[in-house]
């Protein structure tokens, strides 16, 4: 069973559906980066996964219950939502120990998860007196505070800096490394290109794909092969052969969708075909985005 | 439970909210206090009793609540607050609990402290002084009063989460319809939540002295409770069908 489970999982909001009958699965020891353009759906099946908002249909659940079900909620699943408020008059520190208290974690974790994100120093200071990236910090803070197995978090990137991007990019992967699922919505796509493993695109709150993010780039046949030879037509009727669909370039080589270079090369070496170019294409996840989600490239 | 309650209580500690009106309520029951034992001659025991029913938590408890319901709307941190505690009826709950907790708290304070500036000014008058049973009677009464409408504001601040519409509606039925309530209709008035039902369990005096015609104590702590109830099961009824987007 998969620590996150999202199953038909539907939200009306009066004559608008923010999101259609999106599934999917969460995996342990993973990044899986949540992709889609704005109003997409992407908050709304957060906040759904979360308990915060109740679905029109279908079920989220965490080793198969309900969020409100688990015994410890953020014991098992740390949140950071792109509108994470504080109270402004409450200082950094004593946010986490009312969030420590409610949650029965030890009071320690606050001065832990404060020195992890590198708020010590300013943990007593009041919150109105926070900038954006010391707030996300904190709200980073908050979520790592019961050292949860799932994480989910909505934008985390926003208001942070570049070392604090690179420190986000760094935490993220440390947690999945420790064999934690972790979900981050984002629209910095080449930021998430460096951290996922697994990526999910929606669109107008359907599921456009789902799956490793190399299979992803690759299209709905996996990576593609880039092959350059000395007798690119002798190849060609080869791979045909062998069964592949081949598209020869307009300059001069083939692209071979859903081969490994490794078996083109074989192919090749059987047909007695010299190669001067081999290598997988893949989309960047730019153009994937945009060819899975319809949008124009101004978008975002 | 007991872990949603602390934290409730650790939310009210760690803001200046409950200080300032800690503060402001002692300072106004100390000055109405302090002027009427300085000024007003011929004390009877009565008078000195009726005294100390001058504690002004009420108000400030009311919007204590107000603002630690309400307040999660206009900060945005109910989000946080649900996500720590998910299940939205325990957490109403365990506000409840809290601020009728704090209501008690801040009751003490003012009570005892008024109790205490009072009898040493009548003394040194060589004024009558309040019986010690006269003062116990006096103080479980303000105590339960705050401890009701430290509820009833959480009620209230879950029913109308903007809080600037919240207070002013409070403030305008204790101030405005409650007493104009009970001036024309005093059948109707003594049923009020922040006017009737406290001055029932109070059995405080009018102005002038007289005797008010009040519910009797008991009566007036169940009509007390059905206002909690109400707005607990109207707030209850909002939290929990409510998206928090």
């Amino acid at each position: 069973m998969a620590p996150v489970e999202i199953r038909g999982l539907s939200k009306r909001f009066g004559n608008v559906l923010a999101v259609d009958d999106l599934s999917f699965d969460i995996e342990a020891g993973r990044v899986t980066g949540f992709l889609g353009p704005n109003g997409a759906g992407k908050s709304t099946t957060l906040r759904a996964l979360l308990g915060l908002i109740i679905p029109t249909a279908g079920t989220a659940l965490f080793d198969g219950r309900n969020y409100e079900k688990l015994q410890r909620p953020s014991a098992k699943v740390g949140a950071v939502l792109e509108d994470a408020s504080f109270h402004p008059g409450r200082s950094g520190r004593n946010h986490l120990k009312v969030l420590a208290v409610s949650g029965r974690h030890p009071l320690e974790r606050v001065d832990l998860v404060l020195e992890a994100v590198g708020l010590t120093a300013a943990a007593d200071r009041r919150v109105k007196g926070y900038s954006m990236g010391m707030r996300q910090r904190l709200a980073i803070a908050a979520a790592l505070l019961g050292d949860p197995e799932v994480l989910i978090l909505d934008e985390p990137t926003n208001g942070l800096d570049p070392p604090g991007i690179a420190w986000m990019r760094g935490m993220l992967r440390e947690q999945a490394d420790r064999g934690r699922a972790v979900l981050v919505s984002s629209h910095l796509l080449a930021e998430v290109a460096q951290s996922v493993d697994d990526v999910v695109v929606i669109a107008r709150g359907k599921m456009r794909a789902h799956g490793p993010l190399e299979q992803v780039l690759g299209g709905g046949e996996g990576p593609a092969t880039d092959v350059r030879s000395q007798d690119d037509a002798k190849l060609e009727r080869a791979l045909r052969e062998a069964g592949f669909t081949v598209t020869p370039l307009p300059n001069g080589g083939l692209i071979v969708p859903g081969v490994s270079p490794t078996d083109v090369g074989v192919i090749a070496h059987d047909a007695g075909v010299y190669l001067v170019g081999l290598g997988q294409q893949t989309r960047s996840l730019e153009q994937a985005f945009f060819a899975l989600t319809g949008e124009e490239l101004t978008a975002e | 439970m007991s872990a949603l309650l602390r934290a409730e209580l650790l939310k009210l500690a760690t803001t200046r909210t409950f200080v300032a009106l800690v503060g402001a309520a002692l300072a106004l029951s100390l000055l109405v206090v302090v002027l009427v034992s300085i000024l007003s001659d011929n004390f009877t025991e009565d008078d000195a009793r009726d005294l100390f029913t001058a504690d002004f938590t009420g108000m400030f408890i009311t919007l204590l609540g107000v603002i630690g319901m309400a307040g999660e709307w206009r900060h945005r941190t109910i989000t946080s607050t649900v996500l720590a505690a998910p299940d939205r009826i325990k957490l109403l709950s365990a506000k409840v609990i809290s601020y009728a907790a704090a209501g008690v708290v801040l009751s003490l304070i003012v009570t005892l402290t008024i109790m205490l500036v009072g009898t040493i000014i009548l003394s040194a008058r060589g004024e009558v002084t309040a019986a010690p049973a006269d003062l116990i009677d006096v103080l479980w009464r303000n105590l339960l009063i705050a401890a009701l409408l430290g509820a009833l504001g959480i009620g209230i601040g879950g029913v109308l989460r903007n809080q600037i519409v919240a207070i002013v509606g409070v403030l305008f039925v204790a101030f405005v319809l409650e007493p104009t309530l009970f001036g024309l209709v005093p059948e109707v008035g003594k049923f009020g939540p922040t006017g009737g039902g406290p001055g029932g369990i109070a059995q405080t005096p009018g102005f002038d002295g007289e005797e008010v015609d009040y519910l009797s104590p008991g009566i007036a702590v169940l009509v007390m409770f059905g206002w909690i109830g109400v707005f607990y099961a109207a707030s209850a009824a909002r939290l929990r069908g409510s998206d928090l987007v």
